[in-house]
C-alpha cells in the first residue's frame, strides 16, 4: 500500500515533514504507529501522545488504512 | 505558491482588531477575545514564536468548532482566525468574536471556540528564547482548561 505522510512541529526533528511510504503489511493506524516507532524509537513518546489523519479526519488506533490517502501525525495541539 | 492565505480561519498576515461591530440589529453583547504572544512561558524568556498549521485541516475544524457553536447557543456572530508564521511579542496570534441578543451567550460561545481551538486544532507553537535557544511548546495535557 502507497501512501503520503506528513509530519507537523516536533515530529519533524523525527521524520521528514513530508514523505511517500510504501508499506507492507501494515492495515490499521495502530500498525503505522508500531512501524513508525520501529523506524525511529526516539520518536515513542511523542508519538503516543500524537494523533493520527487519514484525509484530514482524525483516526482511531482501529482505523484501517486507505490505499493513496494523505496520513498525518499530529502531535498535541499548541495554538492560541 | 503558499495555499494558507486561501483559508477563512487561518492566515499568515498580521491580524487587525475589528474596528466596528458586525451590523446585527438584535445583537446586544459582543464579546471579543485575543490571543497575544506574552515574553515569558514556564519561566523562560521568550523573544518572539512561530505558528505552524496543518492548514486545510485546521481551517476546516475551526469551521465545524463555529457551526457546533452555533447548534449550542443562540447566537448573531461568531468567527475565529488564527495567525501562522513569525510572530513578535505583543503581536496577536489569534481573534475570537463573538455576538448574541445577551452577554451571557457572547461570553460562553466564546470561551467555548477558544478551548476547542487550542486543545483540538492542528496548530502548533515554537517558542524562541533569550539565550538563543528554541522549543516546540509541549501542547495542553491539562484537561481543566485553566490557562
Amino acid at each position: 500500500m502507497k501512501i503520503q505522510l506528513l509530519s507537523f512541529a516536533a515530529l519533524k526533528d523525527y521524520f521528514p515533514s513530508k514523505q511517500e511510504l510504501v508499506l507492507d503489511g501494515i492495515h490499521t493506524v495502530s500498525d503505522l504507529k508500531l512501524y513508525l516507532r520501529n523506524l525511529n524509537p526516539e520518536a515513542t513518546n511523542l508519538l503516543k501522545i500524537s494523533r493520527i489523519s487519514i484525509n484530514q479526519t482524525i483516526a482511531k488506533d482501529s482505523d484501517s488504512l486507505i490505499e493513496g490517502s494523505v496520513i498525518a501525525i499530529l502531535p498535541p495541539s499548541s495554538g492560541g | 505558491m503558499e495555499t494558507n492565505t486561501q483559508h477563512k480561519h487561518i492566515t499568515e498576515n498580521k491580524l487587525e482588531l475589528p474596528t466596528s461591530f458586525p451590523p446585527l440589529p438584535s445583537m446586544g453583547g459582543y464579546v471579543l477575545f485575543a490571543g497575544i504572544v506574552r515574553d515569558i512561558n514556564d519561566g523562560r524568556q521568550v523573544t518572539h514564536l512561530e505558528y505552524e498549521a496543518y492548514s486545510e485541516m485546521a481551517n476546516q475544524m475551526i469551521a465545524d468548532i463555529i457551526s457546533d457553536t452555533f447548534k449550542k447557543w443562540d447566537l448573531q456572530f461568531a468567527e475565529c482566525i488564527h495567525r501562522l508564521g513569525k510572530l513578535n511579542l505583543g503581536e496577536v496570534a489569534v481573534i475570537v468574536n463573538t455576538g448574541g441578543v445577551h452577554r451571557d451567550e457572547a461570553y460562553k460561545a466564546n470561551r467555548y471556540i477558544i478551548d476547542r481551538v487550542k486543545h483540538e486544532v492542528p496548530i502548533w507553537k515554537k517558542e524562541y528564547y533569550v539565550d538563543g535557544s528554541s522549543e516546540w511548546s509541549q501542547g495542553c495535557l491539562d484537561d481543566t482548561h485553566n490557562h
